[in-house]
């Protein structure tokens, strides 16, 4: 079982093609307000991630989704489930 | 499981019928349905028109038991489901009419979306409201100060009790259904549209429009809370008997390819999308793709609901013509809400007929003139290109009228209007909104700019403020709303609409006056926008501040967008602007 901690490197990874040069990622980041992250910006690092962790996430739980923490939280528990 | 067939027994309808009940109930008599696939491509499940007329009408007979005012709102919280078809239909047999809410998509917009269900609850004066599992949180939360009488998941409503009464379905002259505009989230506006509306819609599409054959079968990820999803591709595959493939709008999102691969597996002839759908399309596909699509089915690939971006449109045709696209198939279409759905469709298997105009002469004297191309290399004309939508369905009447409100001739351009039996009769509860675009002899103000080529319409530009930003359309009220929230800023101090970037994108621009001089103060009032923007509408939005009193203005006084654009257009510099659309803005 993968944990959070295990979890959070993988999804720096994903988020950093999405990022500025040299912005550092930080577990508060804001995917939206701080990424500027468009909606199909959005859908393609959902997709990366759905298919790196081999998940899907559902669609009412992307309005609980804010930043980077909320993310990899709601990805551990997907894959406990 | 098995998806529904294309080829079946029952006799052919062209949406012939007087109410939407009446319409499942032939439909039901063969054995087509509706099938629903995962974002993987895996057949999730199968719902014969069979086996949705007999659970529609059971759950009409337990809605009975609420007892209710005949035409009461049943809100509907629309996902791509089987759910949401058979409520519709449920309020269909038990006289009551559904309102399909919207879903959200967007991260972290919890708050953004409760509002916008409040707004919409409120406006549609709901009884009762139905939310998939995953949605009932937000609904009851939206609803939590509401006096409902009813708010629960399908199995709340499957556990009511069954009454004996005999159904009376939504007659004729009854509402069949309120469409909510993707307009303002603010201002929301409920279209009501009457069974004979839209049933006289449907058959115009059907019969007209795509002129339904034996053997037709559609596929859709549009949303079912638009006009084009709901009317063109639940209502319509019932009227016509057709089967039809859904595929849920957000896995279409994520994983454009799948809409690619359900046509070739399904081997469906009618399929639409805005443009931004096949150019998402594109952008996603990888090298060596053809083989494993077969496109030569697909007989009708609709393009509407934003104005039709032609280069990309051919684009898709060039990319997907080994798979055996043909770019034919392109049918450009008019319409909107307000018209049930469609105004107008191009001719079939033309393609795209696209008319070139000499853009200088269109804004300088609003007449559209053939581009012709200078011999000499002196002074060229600007050449703008527009899609032809085609010829009004018939029973409608259109009419192009400049600003004085005169009737326009060919090459024209100037404001649409319609008039017809599919029009709608109002916005729901707001009789001031109907008044202004909707004149006591029946004409709707479409708000959308165009001109005549013979007896085809050519649309220049939908709603003509409105801003749509990957098909999405953001009205800029909502914009200059948030603007005016602001402390330093006063109401019409703001202006927002879109331009086109040089690499053909649409992008949202807001135009601030500001008192403030201190730099840094103003670089806070910019930040806090643009991250105020992003929270509540998910795009990026450039802001621009300009000294007090300078935004133009009509002679009556009134804020004109058109000009704040025009001024905007001379002095951008676009290295500035898109470096700043990218960058990360700082947390407000």
């Amino acid at each position: 079982m993968i944990s959070y901690a295990e979890i959070l490197p993988q999804l720096f990874d994903t988020l950093k093609p999405f990022t500025k040069e040299n912005f550092r990622l930080k577990e508060q980041t804001e995917l939206v307000a701080e990424l500027g992250l468009d909606s199909l910006q959005v859908m393609q690092v959902l997709l990366k991630i759905e298919d790196h962790f081999d998940i899907s996430i559902p669609l009412n739980n992307l309005p609980k989704i804010r930043t980077v923490k909320d993310l990899g939280e709601e990805i551990e528990k997907l894959l406990k489930g | 499981m098995n998806a529904t067939p294309t080829q079946h027994q029952l006799r052919l309808k062209h949406g012939n019928f007087s109410t939407l009940s009446e319409a499942l109930d032939y439909a039901a008599s063969g054995e087509t349905g509706c099938n629903f696939y995962s974002g993987r491509g895996k057949l999730t499940h199968v719902l014969t028109y069979a086996g949705l007329q007999q659970q529609a009408q059971n759950l009409a007979r337990r809605l009975n038991g609420l007892e209710l005012a005949r035409g009461a709102r049943v809100a509907l919280i629309a996902d791509t489901t089987p759910d949401f078809i058979r409520f519709f239909f449920a309020c269909q047999y038990a006289g009551l009419v559904p309102v399909p809410l919207p879903i959200s998509l967007h991260l972290g917009g919890h708050q953004a979306y409760v509002t916008q269900l409040k707004r919409l609850l409120d406006s549609c004066q709901a009884s009762i409201a139905m939310a998939p599992e995953g949605f009932l949180p937000f609904l009851e939360e939206a609803a939590a100060e509401m006096d409902l009488v009813l708010i629960g998941g399908p199995e709340t409503f499957a556990s009511l009790e069954e009454t004996p009464d005999p159904l009376s379905p939504l007659e004729p002259e009854e509402l069949a259904y309120i469409q909510y505009t993707s307009g303002s989230t603010r201002w929301p506006r409920g279209v009501e549209v009457t069974q004979s509306a839209v049933m006289t819609n449907l058959s115009g599409i059907i019969q007209h429009g795509l002129q339904v054959q034996p053997g037709d079968r559609c596929v859709s990820w549009l949303p079912f809370y638009h006009d084009m999803g709901l009317v063109g591709f639940v209502l319509g595959p019932i009227a016509s008997q057709l089967s039809v493939d859904y595929l849920s709008t957000r896995d279409f999102a994520m994983r454009p390819r799948q809409w690619l691969e359900l046509m070739t597996k399904s081997r469906a002839t009618i399929s639409f999308s805005p443009s931004f759908g096949y150019e998402l399309c594109v952008r996603r596909l990888g090298e060596d793709f053809n083989e494993q699509y077969d496109l030569s089915s697909w007989r009708i690939a609709g393009a509407g609901a934003e104005t039709i971006r032609a280069d990309s449109l051919s684009r898709f045709a060039k990319t997907l013509k080994a798979s055996g696209f043909k770019p034919e198939a392109f049918l450009a279409c008019y319409g909107m809400a307000e018209c049930s759905l469609a105004v107008s469709f191009a001719p079939l298997n033309k393609g795209l007929e696209v008319d070139k105009v000499d853009g200088d002469q269109l804004s300088n004297n609003r007449l559209a003139m053939p581009f012709v191309q200078f011999s000499t290399d002196e002074y060229q004309p600007r050449c703008s290109k527009f899609v032809n939508c085609g010829v009004p369905l018939p029973g409608y009447e259109v009419q192009i009228r400049n600003m004085n409100g005169e009737v326009l001739d060919e090459r024209e351009s100037g404001v649409i209007f319609v008039r017809g039996a599919s029009t709608m009769t109002g916005y729901f509860n707001d009789p001031i909104m109907t008044e202004e675009v909707l004149s006591p002899d029946g004409w709707l103000n479409t708000g959308d700019i165009g001109y005549w080529v013979k007896n085809s319409l050519v649309i220049i530009g939908r709603s003509k403020d409105m801003i749509i930003i990957n098909g999405r359309n953001i009205w800029p009220q909502d914009l200059e709303f948030m603007a005016e929230q602001q402390a330093e800023v006063r109401p019409g101090d703001s202006s927002a609409f879109s331009v086109s970037s040089p690499d053909g994108h649409e992008i949202a621009i807001m135009v601030v006056q500001c008192r403030e001089m201190d730099s840094q103060k103003r670089e806070d009032l910019v930040q806090r926008l643009r991250s105020l923007v992003h929270k509540e509408l998910s795009i990026p939005c450039y802001i621009e501040l300009i000294p007090p009193r300078t935004l133009p203005r009509t002679s009556s006084g009134k804020l004109s967008r058109s000009r704040a654009k025009a001024d905007f257009l001379t002095r951008i510099q676009w290295e500035e602007v898109t470096p700043m659309l990218s960058t990360t803005a700082r947390s407000a």
